[in-house]
C-alpha cells in the first residue's frame, strides 16, 4: 500500500497544477500570452499573400487541378503571372501583380468536403503560412463553416471557390466573405419556368441526394417549379451512399402518374438511380426527365441515349455549344497557359486545359481571381485597409466570359445561368446543347429563401405559387447563340 | 434458470420477426408501398430485390470470410481489392467494346463481361497475394496487427486508385443477353438483378463443391478447425494459404465487378462494400460460409424493406434499421448466426 | 505486473513535462500552441480511451470517435438559442456540458453492453459499424442535426481566450493520464484485466464479466466526450462527417502510431500525425519526390504500415524496446507480446 502512496500524491500534485493552469484563464478576453495573439492574418503588410482552398481527397479529390488552375489562369490573364509548370497547376504560379501590389501564392489548401478539415487546412493557411486573402472553398459544407471563419476574422478576405450552400452568403452574412457565382438553388434557376410553361409539366417527382447539395439543388427548382403553378408531388431523399436505390424509385409515382421527374442524384447514384428506374418503372423518355447539372454527360459516362431531350440545369460556365468571342478568348488562354491539364473532367488525365476551363469547378475559382485582381485595382493595390478592399469587392461588377456577375447585399452573385437539353450529336455520343440563359439570377427567388428562412431540407421549401422575377425572362439559345 | 436466460433473447427475436410479418403483410398501410396482402406486386418486387441485391452481398462478402475462416486474418483491404477490380474490368470492357462512354448494353456480348470480369478479379487476387506474402504471412496470428497492417494498406491504395482511376463515377455494362424485363404480379423487373443473384449462386455451389469434395478443401476445413494438426501431417499449410487468399481475392474481385455493374464504382466504393461485407460477417458469423448467405439474406432483407415498409414520413430513417437488425442478432448470438468465438 | 516503482518513475517523469506544457504558450507562436498542441491533446484524450479499453480491456474500439462527436452533437443542440439546424435548447453552457456528457456516458453504456459479450476482433469490426451508424443516425435524424451539421457553436464564456482552450485540453490530459493508471491499480480495474485474460475464469469467480466490460466502455466513452467538448469548443461546428468513417480510422491510427499499450502512445501518437498533418507537405523538397499535399493519405498509410511492420507496440513499443536493449535486469514477464487483447496473446502462444 505504501508503495501507492507517494505516485498518488504527485497524482494529486499534477492534477491541482493542472485546474490551477486552466483556472488562470478565468474570464477575460486574452491572457496576454502570445498564443492570444495574431491568430487572425496579419493585417497591413505589402501585398496580398493568398491561400487557395483545394480538394484533394473525397468525392471532389478529382478536381483538385481544375480549382488551383482556376485562380492561376485568373493571375495569368489579368496580372501577369507565369505558371511554375506546363503539365501541372499544383505547382503554383509566380510574378503576379496588380498596381504595384504583389499577389504571392502562400500555400494550397487540401479538403477532402469535410467542413472540418477546411477549417483546419483555412487555419493552416491564414494562421502559419500569414494568409491574407483566401480563395476556396469548393463544396456547400464547407462554405459555411468557411464563411464562418471569416465572419471570427474581419481582416482576412475570402473568395469562395465554387461552393454552392445558400447559407454561406444568406446567413452568415459576414462582410469579408464574397461569391462570385451561384448556389446550388441558383443553377437550377429557368427550369421549372420552362417546364411548366413551355414544356406543360402540371405534377412533377423530385428524387435528390439525401444532403445539403442534394437538398439545395432540389430546393432550387422546387420553389420555382411550384411558384410559377406547378405541383411537386413526391420528395424522395435516397441517402448518400446508397447502393441499390430500387427501394427508393418503388416510392417515386408511374410515368402516367406524374408528368415528369427531376433528379439531383450524383455521383455513382445518377447512373444507379436511373437505371433502378428503368428496371422498375420503365424505359427513359427525355421529356419525362430533367436534372441538376449532375445530368452532364462529363460527369455521369453513361447517360445513355435514351434519355436524349432531358433538360438540365447550369453551373456556373454555359454548356459547351454557346461560344462567344469573349470565351473562345478565355478558354484559348488556358490552353496558352499550359500544355495540358491533368483535370476531374477528363479522369485525371492529361487533356487539353481548355476542357477544364470550361467548366465550373475551374471556372468558379477563376471567377474568384479575377474579382480579387479588379477589387485591388479599385482600391490602387492598397490593402492596408482591408475595409476598403471589401467595400471595393462589393461593389464590383464582374464582365466575366460566361456573362456579367455583381453582387446582392449579402455578397452573392446575381448571374446568368445557362440551361442545357441532352442531344445526340453526329457521332451517336450524347451532349449537352444550351436553349436558354436566366438572366440575372440571385438567391432569393422571389422571396421563398431569405436570412429568416430555414436551410433547404427535405420538407423546405414548401410547394407554394409566388413571383418568380425570371418568369418569361429566359433569353433562348439557337445553335449556341443567345438570341438577346 | 439458464436455460430461461438463453431462450429470453431468441424468444424476443423470434417475437420481432413475427411483429415485422405482420406489420408488412396486414398493418402497413400508410407506407410508400401499402401492405402485402392489399399489394403483392409491391412485395413480391422487393422480395426480389432483398435476395438478389443479397446475391451481391454474399459474393462481396464470401471471400471476406473465407480468408477469415482459415487464417484469421481480418482483410481490412477487401474494399480495395473490390473497387480495383471494378476499374481494372471497367477498363477492360471499354477496350472491347471500342468505346469509353455511353456505352449500351446491346453492344455488350457476354464475352465482353465475362473477361473483364475475370481479368479484373484476377488482378485483385493477384495484388491480394502480393499483399499476403509480403505482409501477413510472417505475422500468421497477430490478428490485430494484422488487420491494422490491412488498413495501412487500404489507405495507400485507396488514395493510389484516386491518383491512377480520377474521381468521377464509371461504369461496367451488363451484357446485351441478360438485360430484359419481365412482369410479375404486374409489376415490372429486370432480369440483370436475376442475373447477378444466378452468378452468386453459381459462385456459392463452386465453393461449396471446391471446400466439400476436393482435397484441397478437406485440407482447408481442417485447417479451420485445427491448424497444428493439418501442419503436423505434413501438409504445407504456407501454399494451403497463399491458395486461400488468392481464392478471397479474386471473389472480392469479382464481386467489386458485380457491383460496378449493379451500381458504378468511384472513390468511397471501396469504404462502402468493406463495410457491407462486414455488415454481413458480422450477422453471419465471421468464417462461416453458411454464415455469410444468412447474413447477406438477412440484410438483404432488411435494406430493401425498410425504405418501402416504414411509415412514409419515417422511411428516411430506414438506414438506420440496420442497427436494430444487428442489435437484435448480436443479442441473440454475440459471435453472429453461425459464428464462433475467435 | 508491474513494479510500484516504475509507476513512481513514470509518474514523477510526468511533472517537468506538464510544467514544460504550461509554460509553453509564452514561449511557442499562436499556430503552435492553438492549432497543433491543443489538437494534439484533444485527438490524445480521445486516442487515450482507445488505449484504455484495449490495455485494460481487450476491447479495441473503434467507436470513441463516434462518442467523442455525440458530446459535441449534444453540446450543440443544448447550447445552441438560435440556428438553422439542431434543437436549439438555449441552456446554460455548462449545463449543456453536463447534458451532454451525461448522453455520451449513457449512450457509451447503451452500446458498451450491446458488445459486452464479444471481444477481439469482433469487437473491432462491431464498434466500425457502430461508428458508421451513428454517423447515418446524425445525418439522417435532421431533428438533432441533419447533414450539415450544428454551426456557430460557442465555447463558454470562461473559455473566450483561445490559450483557454488549450490549458483546458491539458488539464484534462493530464487527469486522464493519471486517472487511467491509477485506475489499473483499484479493484475494478484489476477485475477487468482479469476479464481481458481470462474471462471464463472471471466468470466462474463470480465476477460479471459483460458488466465490467460495458462500465469500462462507459467510462472510456466519458473521457472521450470529455474530448469531443474540447474538439467542438475548438472548431465552432460539428457535422456527421466529422465522425464518419476517416476521422474514425484516423484516431485508431493515433492510437496504432503511438502504440495501444502505452497511455504516452495515445498523446505521441496524436502529436506525430499532427505534426505530420500540419508541417510535412511545407519541408522543401518533399514535392520533388512525388509527395505533394495530394497525396497525403499515401505518406500517412505508408506511415502506419511501416510502424505495424516494425513494432504491433507502435512508437512506444519500439521506445521502449530500444530501452529494453539497455543493460538492465531483466524482470520475469518483462517481455510482453502483444497484449492488446487477452484472446491473442493465447493464440499466439498455441500457434507458435
Amino acid at each position: 500500500m505504501r508503495r501507492l502512496d507517494r505516485p498518488r500524491r504527485t497524482a494529486a500534485l499534477l492534477a491541482a497544477a493542472a485546474l490551477a493552469l486552466a483556472g488562470c484563464t478565468d474570464g477575460g478576453d486574452s491572457t496576454g500570452l502570445p498564443a492570444d495573439e495574431g491568430a487572425g492574418p496579419a493585417s497591413g503588410g505589402d501585398g496580398v499573400r493568398l491561400g487557395i482552398l483545394g480538394e484533394c481527397e473525397g468525392p471532389f479529390g478529382g478536381f483538385h487541378e481544375d480549382v488551383v488552375g482556376g485562380t492561376s489562369l485568373a493571375m495569368v490573364n489579368h496580372a501577369g503571372a507565369q505558371v511554375e509548370s506546363a503539365t501541372s497547376a499544383l505547382d503554383g504560379f509566380t510574378g503576379a501583380e496588380v498596381a504595384g501590389t504583389p499577389i504571392e501564392l502562400v500555400g494550397i489548401g487540401c479538403g477532402d468536403d469535410t467542413a472540418d478539415r477546411i477549417l483546419e487546412e483555412v487555419r493552416r493557411l491564414v494562421e502559419q503560412l500569414g494568409a491574407n486573402v483566401i480563395i476556396g472553398p469548393l463544396s456547400g459544407d464547407e462554405g459555411i463553416a468557411v464563411a464562418e471563419y471569416a465572419a471570427e476574422h474581419p481582416d482576412l478576405t475570402v473568395l469562395s471557390g465554387i461552393s454552392g450552400s445558400q447559407e454561406q452568403t444568406l446567413q452568415v452574412q459576414a462582410p469579408n466573405y464574397f461569391r462570385f457565382f451561384g448556389d446550388g438553388a441558383m443553377w437550377n434557376a429557368g427550369l421549372g419556368d420552362i417546364l411548366h410553361n413551355q414544356e406543360g409539366w402540371d405534377s412533377v417527382a423530385v428524387i435528390a441526394d439525401d444532403y445539403s447539395f442534394g437538398h439545395t439543388s432540389a430546393a432550387g427548382f422546387i420553389a420555382e417549379f411550384c411558384g410559377v403553378g406547378g405541383q411537386v408531388d413526391t420528395r424522395v431523399f435516397p441517402p448518400l451512399g446508397t447502393t441499390d436505390y430500387s427501394p427508393y424509385i418503388a416510392q417515386l409515382p408511374g410515368p402516367d402518374e406524374v408528368d415528369g421527374y427531376f433528379w439531383a442524384v450524383g455521383g455513382t447514384g445518377t447512373q444507379a438511380a436511373l437505371e433502378a428506374f428503368v428496371n422498375a418503372k420503365g424505359d427513359l423518355t427525355g421529356d419525362q426527365h430533367a436534372g441538376n447539372l449532375f445530368f452532364n454527360p462529363d460527369l455521369a459516362q453513361a447517360l445513355g441515349t435514351d434519355i436524349a431531350g432531358a433538360y438540365v440545369g447550369g453551373f456556373a460556365t454555359l454548356p459547351g455549344d454557346v461560344t462567344t468571342p469573349a470565351i473562345e478568348e478565355y478558354l484559348a488562354s488556358a490552353d496558352e497557359t499550359w500544355e495540358s491539364l491533368p483535370g476531374g473532367v477528363s479522369g485525371n488525365e492529361p487533356a487539353p486545359p481548355s476542357t477544364a476551363a470550361a467548366f465550373g469547378f475551374f471556372y468558379g475559382y477563376y471567377s474568384a481571381g479575377v474579382a480579387l485582381i479588379e477589387g485591388l485595382e479599385a482600391v490602387e493595390g492598397d490593402v492596408s485597409d482591408p475595409t476598403a478592399l471589401h467595400a471595393a469587392l462589393s461593389d464590383l461588377t464582374l464582365d466575366l466570359p460566361y456573362g456579367q456577375v455583381s453582387l446582392d447585399e449579402n455578397r452573392s452573385g446575381i448571374v446568368d445561368v445557362g440551361l442545357s437539353q441532352l442531344v445526340v450529336d453526329d457521332d451517336g455520343e450524347i451532349v449537352q446543347e444550351a436553349v436558354a440563359i436566366i438572366p440575372q439570377v440571385d438567391q432569393s427567388f422571389g422571396g421563398a429563401f431569405g436570412p429568416d428562412t430555414p436551410s433547404p431540407s427535405r420538407d423546405f421549401p414548401p410547394c407554394e405559387e409566388r413571383d418568380v422575377p425570371w418568369e418569361g425572362e429566359a433569353i433562348p439559345v439557337v445553335d449556341g447563340v443567345p438570341q438577346r | 434458470m439458464i436455460a430461461t436466460r438463453r431462450r429470453l433473447p431468441a424468444l424476443c427475436a423470434a417475437a420481432v420477426a413475427v411483429a415485422a410479418a405482420v406489420w408488412v403483410l396486414f398493418l402497413a398501410t400508410d407506407t410508400p408501398a401499402g401492405t402485402a396482402v392489399e399489394h403483392p406486386g409491391a412485395f413480391a418486387v422487393t422480395v426480389l430485390d432483398a435476395v438478389t441485391f443479397a446475391g451481391l452481398l454474399f459474393v462481396a462478402a464470401s471471400g471476406f470470410t473465407l480468408i477469415f475462416g482459415l487464417m484469421r486474418t481480418v482483410n481490412m483491404a477487401h474494399g480495395s481489392l473490390f473497387l480495383l477490380a471494378a476499374y481494372v474490368a471497367i477498363g477492360v470492357q471499354q477496350a472491347m467494346v471500342g468505346k469509353t462512354r455511353n456505352i449500351d448494353a446491346a453492344e455488350v456480348g457476354i464475352a465482353d463481361w465475362l473477361v473483364p470480369m475475370l481479368v479484373g478479379a484476377a488482378a485483385a487476387a493477384v495484388v491480394g497475394t502480393v499483399i499476403q506474402q509480403a505482409f501477413l504471412q510472417w505475422n500468421e496470428g497477430q490478428e490485430l496487427r494484422q488487420a491494422l497492417i490491412t488498413l495501412a494498406i487500404t489507405v495507400v491504395l485507396a488514395d493510389q486508385m484516386l491518383r491512377e482511376f480520377g474521381g468521377l463515377a464509371q461504369r461496367m455494362v451488363w451484357p446485351g443477353a441478360v438485360t430484359h424485363f419481365i412482369t410479375i404480379f404486374g409489376q415490372r423487373y429486370a432480369t440483370t438483378r436475376l442475373f447477378m443473384l444466378g452468378v452468386a449462386v453459381v459462385i456459392g455451389v463452386l465453393l461449396w463443391l471446391w471446400l466439400d469434395r476436393t482435397r484441397l478443401g478437406m485440407i482447408v476445413r481442417a485447417g479451420v478447425d485445427d491448424r497444428q494438426m493439418v501442419r503436423g501431417l505434413g501438409i504445407n499449410i504456407r501454399l494451403v494459404f497463399a491458395v486461400v487468399f488468392f481464392a478471397g481475392a479474386f471473389l472480392a474481385g469479382v464481386g467489386g465487378v458485380l457491383g460496378a455493374s449493379f451500381a458504378g464504382a468511384a472513390p468511397g466504393t471501396d469504404g462502402a462494400w468493406l463495410l457491407n461485407a462486414l455488415v454481413v460477417v458480422i450477422i453471419g458469423g465471421l468464417g462461416s460460409l453458411k454464415g455469410a448467405a444468412a447474413g447477406s439474406l438477412l440484410y438483404g432483407t432488411v435494406v430493401a424493406f425498410s425504405p418501402v415498409y416504414l411509415p412514409s414520413q419515417y422511411s428516411f430513417y430506414a438506414i438506420i434499421l440496420t442497427f436494430g437488425l444487428l442489435a437484435l442478432v448480436l443479442a441473440v448470438r454475440p459471435y453472429g448466426l453461425y459464428g464462433r468465438p475467435a | 505486473m508491474r513494479t510500484g516503482s516504475t509507476v513512481n518513475r513514470r509518474t514523477a517523469a510526468l511533472l517537468p513535462l506538464v510544467a514544460f506544457l504550461a509554460a509553453l504558450p509564452s514561449m511557442a507562436p499562436a499556430f503552435f500552441i492553438n492549432f497543433v498542441m491543443t489538437q494534439t491533446l484533444m485527438l490524445g484524450l480521445a486516442a487515450a480511451t482507445i488505449v484504455f479499453l484495449a490495455k485494460y480491456g481487450g476491447m479495441v474500439s473503434l467507436a470513441q470517435f463516434l462518442l467523442f462527436g455525440v458530446a459535441g452533437f449534444m453540446y450543440g443542440n443544448a447550447a445552441l438559442e438560435a440556428g438553422s439546424r439542431g434543437l436549439n435548447l438555449g441552456w446554460h453552457p455548462w449545463a449543456a456540458v453536463a447534458s451532454a456528457l451525461a448522453v455520451t456516458t449513457a449512450a457509451a453504456f447503451a452500446l458498451g453492453a450491446l458488445a459486452s459479450r464479444t471481444t477481439g476482433l469482433y469487437y473491432l469490426m462491431l464498434t466500425l459499424v457502430y461508428a458508421v451508424i451513428g454517423y447515418f443516425v446524425f445525418a439522417q435524424i435532421t431533428e438533432i442535426s441533419g447533414p450539415s451539421g450544428i454551426t456557430s457553436i460557442e465555447r463558454p464564456e470562461l473559455l473566450a481566450a483561445p490559450v483557454s482552450l488549450y490549458y483546458t485540453a491539458l488539464g484534462l490530459s493530464v487527469l486522464a493520464y493519471i486517472g487511467f493508471r491509477a485506475l489499473g491499480r483499484t479493484a475494478f480495474g484489476l477485475a477487468l484485466q482479469g476479464v481481458r485474460d481470462d474471462p471464463v475464469r472471471m466468470a466462474s469467480l463470480g465476477f460479471n464479466v459483460p458488466l465490467h466490460r460495458t462500465l469500462a466502455f462507459a467510462l472510456g466513452g466519458f473521457v472521450a466526450g470529455l474530448g469531443g467538448l474540447v474538439n467542438v469548443w475548438w472548431n465552432g461546428q460539428i457535422d456527421p462527417a466529422s465522425i464518419g468513417i476517416g476521422p474514425t480510422l484516423i484516431l485508431l491510427i493515433i492510437a496504432v502510431i503511438g502504440g495501444v499499450s502505452h497511455f504516452e502512445g495515445a498523446w505521441l501518437g496524436a502529436f506525430v500525425y499532427v505534426l505530420m498533418f500540419t508541417y510535412l507537405r511545407d519541408l522543401p523538397l518533399i514535392d520533388r519526390i512525388g509527395i505533394t499535399e495530394a497525396r497525403f493519405n499515401t505518406v500517412i498509410g505508408a506511415i502506419v504500415l511501416l510502424i505495424m511492420v516494425l513494432s504491433p507496440q507502435g512508437l512506444a513499443g519500439i521506445a521502449d524496446r530500444l530501452r529494453r536493449r539497455l543493460p538492465r535486469p531483466r524482470r520475469p514477464g518483462a517481455e510482453r507480446p502483444a497484449k492488446t487483447t487477452g484472446r491473442l496473446t493465447r493464440a499466439e502462444l498455441i500457434d507458435e
